[in-house]
């Protein structure tokens, strides 16, 4: 077996810490293989030069959302974006965008949380096998929606660039989904949370929240979708 | 299932939807409009660019149906540039009280623009 | 994990559980991220110029109503009108405005269309489709303005 070719990249990294006036850039040399990702730098980093640097990650594999951060600009998550489809003599790695900064690379959450509409299951269960059994042990099967609230829509998007009222991508696309498996939740009090300014109505359809998504959600087909039922809500009351 | 209730200083339901409706709407219309006033100023005269003299306005103008129709795009454009203009500086997350005076400042503009427009128009009119 | 609720975005904005959260990242400063193309999408790309368009064209809307307040003062003020308004570098100005408004009509026509629900799928063809048939028509719209015939 041959060994991987190591180079060594030049990684540039956000710092925060609380309490801090303003952020600043630090830089160190990785050793980095062909496989190696954004994640595996910043943990090398911390692992063997500064034990003060914060990041988050848990899955490895792109499926829990917690590792979202801008390699050179692009949102990604840490954990596969691959440091060789990365160009450039250097690799700049901050926190996602619209978000406030808890620490370093690490963002918070919460106010991306917020922006869902009340209340947000992270878990549904699925109708789609109930001929399936269960083991003993489960009553039934959970399915996960494809959303993984990385929070990488509303980082990429230009309209929550400049309004912090606006619901973004991810809520707005989790509404649209919501509509269509309501499963005994409220369609009217879901469409009067979506027909808002800050609602399906503040996007431009840049479609960047459907580039940079992970998770193929494609929460700007979503909110398109979105709007038509409000179109098609507003015929109904009219009619 | 209860949904985050929206502020009570937001305007109703119907009124959103209906801000995009107009805008599209007025956006399709003028596809037709600007192409009309386009064509009949810039490849009707056989002139550099195809521009009228004055005598070549007056008698645009004296046209009953082409004036009309100059009215109407004035007003379509107006309303299609305020929405737009609206839609613009809502993005930069305007409180409520700002977005009042917004939506109060961009119709008097389009009030102001569209009665300026009636009267040049009004006044060529006159004199053709 | 116990995340807390009932902000409202339409009123409180954007607010963090924590006090002493940091500073808010933004690729840009305020409204330049509208027009920011780098490393982004088709879609970015088609928001950004309809935006500078659309703009654009309220700007020329008052300044077209600025000269043509010019026929307010009779033959003479707009024949010396004319005058400048054919020359070249002027009827270049007409092109600029004719992409403009090719620009903006068009991808209108678009965002209309996906806006209401219809070819979300096929969005970026739309746009490309867009640029097809505006650069015909703005070739077509320049030949005959700048050439006279």
């Amino acid at each position: 077996m041959s060994a991987e070719t190591q180079t060594t990249r030049r990684i540039r990294v956000f710092r925060y810490k609380r309490g801090d006036d303003e952020h600043r850039y630090d830089e160190f040399d990785v050793p980095v293989s062909e496989r190696s990702t954004a994640l595996d730098a910043l943990r090398w980093i911390q692992l063997r030069q500064d034990p003060t640097l914060a990041l988050r990650h848990s899955c490895f594999h792109a499926s829990c959302g917690t590792c979202g951060v801008r390699v050179n600009g692009r949102e990604g998550l840490g954990c596969v974006t691959a440091l060789s489809d990365v160009s450039g003599d250097t690799v700049t790695i901050e926190p996602l965008a619209n978000l406030p900064v808890l620490n370093d690379v690490v963002s918070d959450v919460t106010p991306f949380m917020e922006r869902f509409p009340e209340p947000h299951p992270y878990i549904r269960k699925s109708e789609f096998i109930s001929e399936a059994d269960t083991p003993d042990d489960v009553d039934a099967y959970g399915r996960f929606e494809d959303c993984i609230e990385c929070g990488i829509c509303l980082s990429a998007c230009p309209v929550a660039a400049t309004d912090d009222t606006y619901f973004g991508p991810a809520a707005l696309a989790y509404a649209q989904r919501m509509l269509e498996e309501a499963r005994g939740a409220d369609r009217e009090a879901l469409l009067d949370w979506a027909d808002s300014e800050h609602g399906a109505w503040r996007c431009h359809a840049s479609f960047e929240c459907t580039e940079a998504c992970p998770s193929d959600v494609r929460p700007a087909q979503r909110i398109m979708l979105l709007r038509k039922e409000l179109g098609n809500r507003k015929k109904e009351v009219s009619s | 299932m209860a949904a985050r209730t929206t502020d009570a200083t937001t305007s109703a339901p119907a009124g959103r939807s209906r801000t995009w409706v107009w805008t599209a709407g007025t956006g399709v219309a003028l596809l037709a409009l600007v192409t009309i006033h386009m064509v009949a100023h810039h490849f009707v005269v056989e002139r550099m660019g195809g521009l009228r003299t004055y005598e070549d306005v007056l008698d645009y103008v004296a046209n009953p149906v082409m004036f009309v129709i100059e009215c109407v795009f004035l007003v379509v454009v107006t309303i299609h540039s305020m929405l737009g203009l609206r839609s613009v500086l809502f993005d930069f997350g305007l409180s409520d009280r700002a977005k009042r005076l917004t939506d109060r400042g961009l119709i008097a503009l389009g009030v102001l623009t569209v009665a300026y427009g009636f009267l040049l128009i009004g006044v060529l009119a006159s004199r053709a | 994990m116990s995340v807390r609720r009932g902000a409202d975005p339409g009123t409180e904005g954007i607010r963090s559980a924590r006090d002493d959260v940091g500073p808010i990242p933004r690729k840009n400063v305020g409204p330049v991220a509208w027009f920011d193309i780098r490393k982004r999408g088709l879609g970015q790309f088609a928001f950004s110029l309809n935006r500078l368009t659309g703009l654009g064209l309220v700007f020329y809307l008052y300044l077209h109503l600025a000269v043509l307040s010019t026929l307010f003062r009779g033959q003479e003020a707009w024949d010396d009108f004319l005058g400048i308004a054919t020359t070249k570098a002027f009827l270049l100005l007409d092109v600029l405005l004719v992409f403009g408004l090719l620009a903006h009509g068009l991808n209108g026509l678009r965002l209309a269309l996906i806006g209401s629900g219809r070819g979300i799928d096929h969005q970026k063809a739309l746009y490309r489709s867009c640029q097809v048939i505006g650069t015909i028509l703005l070739l077509g719209a320049a030949l005959h303005i700048l050439g006279g015939d």
